[in-house]
């Protein structure tokens, strides 16, 4: 009798120990089956940005490796702050599990990023950060190190007088402060010779007609440098119209079919190109680690190539500039 | 020595026959299972493996023919445009023919309308003329040709056309897709003879992923395309390896000679079938999780666990039941004999219905107890009868001497004239005999024991007369009470003899009855000489019998109290030197059998 009873005991034991383990392993298991859902609201999305386009297509390839559904909220226009603001509020009241932002403005989503965390929504930031450390984890091109390579090639262009005009985006944002500053240091000694520095608001034609302005106002003008795709292709433009591309040396941030075929035809003598599909792709694969719970980066620099005329048919540059999109296929 | 002690302390743990036979049994159908289904098992793993490599390597080399020919229906196309007049005429002569011109574009309209795997196709001269698609397309012409591959490879390669590896196709502005380029030399027949023009055509991957995809084993399986320098032609995560965000064992694949390289162990293990094309320079990969190749045998291999676990549960109740079939009769057998041994005689029939030597065994048993029962139940009969008939023949003998000495009293008052005293004893001593004779059962009432005790005293007063004086004083709710035959009188004649007998005065002696305690108590009081402790110790001895009294001592009246009434009653002696003796009978004052 007691034999059996013991016998009883040692059974319940045993299965009382597996059904706990496997229920534990079952929930592991859902957790990590569970379809994410994540948002992610770029700056913009524009058939000519290269940019953007390739940082969109990256989210999207590794939401479908990573099983996540993503929806891409994208303002029209660069540097539509209200327009972005609106977006993020909408993502918002859909309450995915994380929202991947590229602000546009350094102050004015802190709010809404703020409540989007306090309702348990987690934020990854992608390319620009803003004020407030409210994000989860970052992914961004080192922006300082992009305008440094720029810096350093635009430096082997000139003489030690040559007169610079940078045109940048937008005043203020992150990466327009940081690649400003890297391509001062890049530049060296030279910097002193940067004689204004203006902005597009990322926009072509403002661009263009800044450009053209600034060829007037300092007919000595040796360099431009763009600091994003419309500043650099919109200074390009301008540079090609006026037939100075012999004589005005142009370098820039970003690529765009535009801006490869500015390159070909001489225009542009150097573009610092950051990985873009990169980007995008490790933003949603390291925000899908951090919801599934494992190990993830809080800091990641994606990475720029500076791309010349060159090495701009070399294999390793073509990967870079141009994305090799397998979701058409499939 | 130690080695014995240890098999003997290990056998000893199996303390019965069942876990002998249980555990015996038991280990070896395990182990047996155990062997069998693990030996199964590998077999099972292994063969299921090369089938399953082998059926992967059929169907690489099956897609390495595929793309072959997919290849061998492009430069079919190729050498039909290249040796075209209208092309040649077009390329080469100095006046544009328009009417050629359009056929041309409409045979390229044609070739892009049938096939949706063709991004482009064009032809180019040395000296910039060109045709390209429907001749709409803006042409890059910021494009240097001579930093193109597939147009300085095509002029300057012997004969025939080739192929180039993944590439950005650069030459229509605009639109920089990737693709694998398919292009041949064109020479000027009319002209210098040598190749002064190229044929290009432009694939897309529709085409090669669709025979890539269509080679893939299992869910996580795919297959790619490396050229001969082992850049990456096709993979279904070209971009990801593009910018670095997955890797491939590329290095691997261009080192190895082998038909498949296999990389990690067990089930991590990734296959890789490889099948290399001498006519492209190509090397078709297919990449299969050797988890998802082994699901078959896995699957067989949990079906063999099941069953050996269900095998073994059988095997495991069956010889505890064997066991038990065994054993239970000879545990039965075991227990019978120990209550046997203890003297209990009542679970000696033992039913076993097995006919093997266990059960020839339990029978020989039965009988043997059966026997054993009998002789015994015949000794205690034997037995009883003869302690009955020895005490009939004591309680129904009057002492001679004490009859012979009442006799001669009786003479000697007759004698005497004492008319009155003769009758008297003569009377008592009728009543005596009459009582000691009559009576046929072993117990009597109190009173009846009281009344022979009076008729006795009566008697032995007038024999000693000045020398005893007796008093009865025994309470009437006890006269009722059974008591054994002859247990008063021989107590009261120890009394008289060797306590009053001895006294120079006057004796007296008290016979009480009471109840105490729910029994029922009888005392004979002297107040004769007494006994020393040392005599007092010997009072219950057997040799205490003299020839005055009937032959029934203390001892026999003491042992017989205790046999009949328990060990808790029986007679008690008080005694002080000079001054008297009092002896106590104590019996239960409820017996069964009472009215």
């Amino acid at each position: 009798m007691i034999k059996k009873k013991k016998w009883l005991s040692i059974c319940l034991v045993i299965c009382l120990i597996g059904g706990i383990g496997g229920a534990a392993w079952y929930r592991q298991k859902k957790i990590e089956e569970r379809r994410m859902s994540l948002v992610y609201i770029p700056k913009v999305e524009d058939s000519t940005n290269d940019f953007w386009k390739a940082l969109i297509l990256g989210t999207k390839m590794a939401a479908k490796e990573y099983n996540a559904d993503i929806e891409i909220k994208a303002p029209t226009e660069e540097n539509d702050i209200e327009r972005q603001n609106e977006l993020l509020k909408e993502a918002i009241s859909e309450e995915p599990d994380a929202i991947l932002f590229s602000p546009s403005s350094f102050t004015e989503s802190n709010d809404l990023l703020k409540e989007a965390k306090e309702k348990g929504i987690r934020i990854s930031f992608i390319d620009s950060y803003t004020g407030e450390k409210v994000q989860d984890l970052t992914v961004a091109t080192d922006n300082l190190e992009a305008g440094e390579k720029l810096g350093k090639f635009a430096a082997t262009l000139l003489g030690p007088d040559d007169q610079i005009a940078i045109v940048a985006h937008v005043k203020g944002v992150s990466t327009a402060v940081e690649r400003e500053e890297g391509f001062r240091k890049g530049l060296g000694d030279l910097a002193k010779n940067i004689v204004e520095v203006v902005y597009c608001d990322s926009q072509y034609e403002k661009s263009r007609k800044l450009t053209q302005e600034l060829m007037e106002k300092y007919p000595n003008l040796k360099m431009v440098a763009g600091m994003n795709e419309y500043s650099s292709v919109g200074a390009a433009r301008a540079v090609k119209a006026a037939g100075a591309k012999d004589r005005i040396q142009v370098v820039g941030v970003d690529s765009s079919q535009e801006a490869v075929q500015l390159m070909e035809n001489g225009v542009f003598k150097g573009l610092v190109v950051q990985k873009a599909f990169k980007m995008g792709y490790i933003g949603v694969k390291e925000t899908i680690l951090m919801l599934r719970g494992k190990s993830y980066e809080k800091d990641i620099n994606s990475g720029c190539e500076l791309v010349t005329p060159d090495n701009m048919y070399d294999s390793e540059i073509e990967k870079l500039l141009f994305p090799f999109n397998t979701l058409k296929l499939s | 020595m130690k080695n014995k002690n240890l098999s003997a302390r290990f056998i000893g743990r199996f303390s019965s026959i069942q876990s002998v036979i249980f555990a015996t049994v038991a280990v070896l159908v395990l182990s047996a299972v155990v062997i069998v289904t693990g030996v199964s098992m590998r077999f099972t793993n292994t063969s299921i493996f090369e089938n399953s490599s082998q059926y992967t390597q059929t169907i690489i080399q099956q897609m390495n023919q595929n793309i072959d020919s997919y290849i061998d229906y492009m430069e079919n196309i190729a050498y039909l445009i290249s040796s075209n007049e209208d092309v040649q005429d077009y390329l080469f002569s100095d006046e544009v023919d328009n009417e050629g011109r359009y056929r041309i574009l409409k045979q390229f309209e044609t070739i892009l309308d049938s096939r949706s795997d063709i991004r482009n196709v064009g032809i180019i001269s040395k000296s910039g003329r060109m045709l390209i698609n429907n001749g709409s397309k803006s042409v890059n012409h910021d494009l240097d040709l001579n930093t193109q591959e597939w147009y300085t490879q095509a002029l300057n390669s012997p004969e025939g056309p080739t192929l180039t590896s993944s590439h950005v196709q650069h030459i229509i502005s605009g639109e920089r897709p990737w693709v694998i380029t398919l292009s041949r030399g064109i020479r000027d027949r009319s002209g210098s003879g040598e190749k002064e023009g190229v044929f290009f055509i432009d694939l897309n991957y529709s085409a090669i992923s669709g025979l890539c995809d269509q080679s893939t084993v299992g869910t996580k399986g795919y297959a790619f395309i490396l050229d001969a320098k082992g850049n990456i032609v096709y993979h279904p995560q070209q971009q990801q390896l593009y910018n670095e965000l997955q890797t491939e064992n590329i290095s691997l694949i261009m080192d190895t000679d082998d038909d498949t390289v296999l990389t990690g162990t067990g089930n991590n293990g990734k296959l890789y079938p490889i099948s290399r094309s001498d006519k492209t320079g190509w090397t078709v990969v297919d990449c299969t999780n050797v988890r998802e190749l082994l699901s078959k045998s896995r699957q067989a291999q949990s079906i063999y666990v099941l069953t050996a676990v269900v095998l073994v549960i059988v095997a495991l109740l069956f010889s505890r039941f064997m066991a038990r079939s065994i054993t239970l009769p000879i545990q039965k057998l075991r227990d019978s004999m120990k209550k046997v041994q203890e003297g209990d005689f009542s679970v000696s029939d033992v039913v076993v219905d097995s006919r093997n030597e266990i059960g020839s065994l339990t029978k020989s048993f039965d009988v043997m107890t059966h026997r054993i029962q009998e002789l015994m139940e015949q000794n205690v009969h034997e037995q009883e009868q003869k302690r009955k008939s020895e005490l009939k023949a004591l309680q129904s003998q009057i002492n001679p001497h004490f009859l012979y000495n009442t006799l001669d009293s009786i003479i000697w008052m007759a004698e005497g004239k004492k008319n009155e005293e003769v009758v008297l004893m003569t009377a008592s001593l009728a009543r005596l005999l009459r009582q000691s004779i009559s009576n046929e059962d072993e117990v009597v009432p109190i009173a009846n024991e009281v009344e022979y005790a009076r008729g006795y005293l009566t008697i032995q007063k007038m024999r000693y007369k000045d020398k005893l004086e007796f008093q009865i004083d025994v309470d009437p709710s006890i006269l009722h009470i059974p008591l054994i035959k002859l247990v008063l009188q021989p107590i009261i004649e120890n009394a008289i003899y060797h306590g009053l007998k001895y006294k120079e005065s006057k004796g007296l002696l008290i016979i009480k009855g009471f109840p105490k305690d729910g029994n029922a108590v009888l005392q004979v009081i002297d107040d004769g000489v007494g006994m020393d402790e040392e005599t007092l110790a010997h009072i219950y001895d057997r040799h205490k019998v003299n020839y005055h009294s009937n032959g029934v001592g203390v001892y026999n009246v003491q042992k017989r109290l205790k046999l009949y009434y328990g060990e808790d009653y029986g007679i008690t002696y008080e005694s002080v030197v000079g001054k008297g003796t009092t002896a106590t009978i104590t019996i239960p004052g409820r017996q069964e059998g009472q009215k």
